[in-house]
């Protein structure tokens, strides 16, 4: 056993490469590992998994189907997974813009719900024309997210209060006010039990449209989520607010001493954050579904955190791991039907994935050890050798 | 009338707020530690999951009991707090032996608990029971009422219909208490949440402990999570996760991190859901109006947090790693 973890050791050190080349490696090597872990599950079931991770693919428009339904085909289904994706892109990149100054914003689902109501209510059931309806939806979502993570951002620099907790607590405070809401009379439709479905002009997906006799669903808020990844870049790596965000994450106090305003970029960060979060809500509650189910605060938001730890916290690297999340998520149902299996297993990989990517920094500690221990073990050789020349 | 309501709600608010109560100790045991633990919604899930796992295999596969029986509850309730303890692990060797954030595996493990849930029972359903279901069906538990002391006026409603199971909670409850406050390993405990080196300096292995008090934390949620199956919905499906977890959460911070006030502010959020479910009914209201009622415990809290954020003490090195050579 010890002899062969000495001769796999080196070549997997030199797989997973040096510091810079770990932060590409390390999610791929979790992403590896969930992927195993998820094979063996296929394989107790009695499928084989290569089938299954095809599918998954099949069922995200990424590699062809055997037969399509009429209207549909191979970019139908992309097009409607990309829908599924854009809001998962958005609030991952929420999630990341606070972890750069070092907060946690768990309370994206709720600035997301809250968001997604807020544009409802005002929009979603008027009968203003599209060109008007639409940037309305886009402008009151991310005044919302913003509203509500600053406030975050504002208990944690005024009174201390951990973002975390406060955040928890808004979630449920969101989840219940917006429950209360969807429920009343008139809003709530009652062969559903969801709000009604909101007026065509105001949804951000265009659902159903044909073109060259397909039906294909566009999302129109992709376009905007991809300029976002380039903007919050540009904001990371180029501006002077960016700059302080690392700084402040990095340390808050050595932050203060250089004369950073501290509290005044704790509350911005957290408002673009919660900016991106209400973009994330509105995508997906007035464009991928439609309508808010009331009495659920949906997974997006917690499953972003762990999207953003496995894209490195960086926009580019958000922009593949919120892909990769995403095909796993909208691939399962096709997986499930055409594999014969459940679709549970597809948020079960998911889990496996976001739990192996949690321990990244525990991988490159074990690689940095082992690199240690091979430069010890080479040291003590060497001088072995030494000893016996004298 | 309105004495007769103020009975019904008593009645109701202790199913609720004891399993709360239980897990936000659970909660207590890692947060006092000095891990911070956002995993109390999965950790309740997985242990009700395993619990109502084995109460189900007993009745139906091993057919060891009377159909009437109460024992399968009580090996519910064990295996809930050995599931719970078992989930626990996980956190425990990401934040301890992995030194992952502790945040960051809190959540992990509540989106691993409710996949890994959902595909265990629906699969177990099938291959072992045979029928396609998302859910265990749970046996109701019996309630009793203690003779004479439920006859005392608006008092007495404490011992009117209780679960066995609330018994076993204060039981629990107060040896939790006792090793936290009045024992050696309870009191190295709260030293890892507020002095880990100090522990260090007194030769105690700060991991070890805090090892333990997450896996006792994931028990104590696990013990919580079969109760509110019991109790809410008699059995266990993904509606388990409906974010009490996260409620028992709010309640230990509203308590101050300390077992006594903690289940004050569990008393106090389970008579506002009993309001607020049956309010409603008596009342003739809109039932949505039970929404804002559930608002309160989450509103009080925060504003408590933030006019008392000078008294209010969190451990001093909660979420922090502990580095040995860090000084």
């Amino acid at each position: 056993m010890k002899q062969k973890s000495g001769s796999i050791g080196p070549v997997f050190r030199s797989l997973m490469g040096d510091e810079k080349r770990q932060k590409i490696t390390i999610p791929l090597l979790a992403i590896l590992l969930s992927l195993l872990a998820g094979a063996i599950v296929f394989l107790l079931l009695g499928k084989n998994p290569l089938t299954g991770y095809v599918s998954f693919l099949r069922g995200s428009g990424l590699v062809p189907k055997a037969n399509y339904a009429a209207h549909k085909n191979m970019f139908t289904d992309f097009m409607s997974f990309v829908n599924a994706w854009t809001p998962m892109l958005f609030a991952s990149l929420a999630v990341a813009v606070a972890m750069r100054s070092g907060l946690f914003n768990i309370g994206v689902s709720g600035q997301m719900l809250l968001a997604g109501l807020a544009a409802t209510l005002t929009v979603g059931y008027s009968g203003l024309p599209a060109a008007v309806a639409k940037p309305l939806v886009l402008i009151i979502c991310a005044v919302t997210g913003a509203l509500v993570a600053s406030l975050i951002g504002f208990l944690k620099y005024k009174w201390n209060i951990s973002e975390v907790v406060s955040s928890i607590m808004l979630n449920y405070i969101i989840r219940y006010w917006v429950s209360f809401c969807v429920k009343l009379p008139g809003i709530s439709d009652p062969k559903t039990r969801q709000s009604m479905p909101i007026n065509p002009n105001a949804r951000l997906s265009l659902m159903d449209t044909e073109i060259f006799g397909l039906k294909i669903d566009i999302p129109l808020g992709i376009i905007l989520a991809l300029a976002a990844v380039f903007l919050i870049r540009f904001l990371f790596d180029k501006m002077r607010l960016g700059f302080e965000f690392r700084a402040i994450g990095a340390n808050p106090k050595a932050a203060k001493y250089a004369g950073i305003n501290v509290g005044r970029n704790l509350v911005a960060s957290m408002a673009i954050s919660g900016a991106l979060a209400g973009l994330a809500g509105a995508t997906y509650f007035l464009g991928y579904v439609g309508s808010i189910q009331p009495d659920t605060l949906i997974s997006t938001g917690f499953d972003a955190i762990a999207v953003c730890v496995l894209g490195n916290s960086t926009p580019l690297g958000i922009l593949l791991s919120s892909f990769f999340i995403s095909v796993i998520d909208k691939g399962s149902t096709y997986m499930s039907s055409s594999v014969g299996v459940r679709q549970e297993i597809g948020a079960l990989i998911k889990g496996l994935i976001l739990l192996f990517s949690a321990c990244g920094a525990y991988f490159s500690y074990l690689i940095e050890r082992s690199r240690q221990k091979a430069l010890e073990s080479a040291g003590v050789t060497q001088s072995g050798k030494e000893e016996e020349r004298v | 009338m309105m004495m007769d309501t103020l009975h019904t709600l008593i009645v109701e608010t202790l199913p609720f707020a004891l399993p709360l109560f239980i897990m936000a100790i659970g909660g207590i045991y890692s947060e006092r530690s000095g891990v911070t633990n956002l995993a109390v919604e999965g950790l309740q899930g997985f242990g009700a999951f395993m619990g109502a796992f084995a109460a189900v295999l007993v009745v139906k596969k091993f057919m060891f009991f009377a159909p009437d029986s109460q024992m399968p509850m009580y090996i519910a309730l064990l295996f809930a707090f050995l599931g719970g303890m078992l989930f626990a692990t996980i956190h425990s060797v990401l934040c301890v032996k992995f030194k992952a954030n502790q945040v960051i595996s809190g959540v992990v493990i509540n989106i691993l608990a409710t996949a890994l849930t959902g595909f265990l029972t629906s699969q177990l359903n099938e291959s072992i029971f045979g029928a396609a279901s998302s859910q265990f069906k749970l046996i109701p538990s019996a309630r009793f009422s203690v003779p004479l002391l439920s006859q005392i006026p608006i008092l007495g409603a404490f011992f009117t219909n209780v679960y066995p199971f609330e018994v076993i909670i204060i039981v629990v409850a107060l040896s939790a208490w006792y090793v936290l406050y009045k024992t050696p390993f309870g009191m190295h405990l709260r030293a890892c949440g507020d002095n880990p080196h100090a522990v260090d300096a007194a030769g105690v292995d700060v991991g070890r402990v805090r090892f333990l008090a997450v896996m006792l934390s994931g028990g104590l949620s696990g013990l919580g999570g079969i109760c509110f199956a019991y109790s809410l919905s008699v059995q266990f499906s993904p509606s388990i996760y409906m974010g009490y977890g996260y409620l028992a959460i709010a309640a230990l911070i509203f308590g101050n991190w300390q077992i006594l006030p903690t289940l004050g502010s569990c008393l106090i959020f389970g008579f506002a859901r009993a309001a607020g479910y049956n309010l409603p009914l008596i009342y003739d209201m809109p039932v949505a109006f039970k929404d804002l009622f559930m608002i309160l415990p989450y509103v009080v809290t925060l504003l408590l947090l933030v006019f008392f954020s000078k008294s209010n003490r969190a451990p001093r090195a909660l979420g922090e790693i502990y580095d040995k050579g860090k000084r």
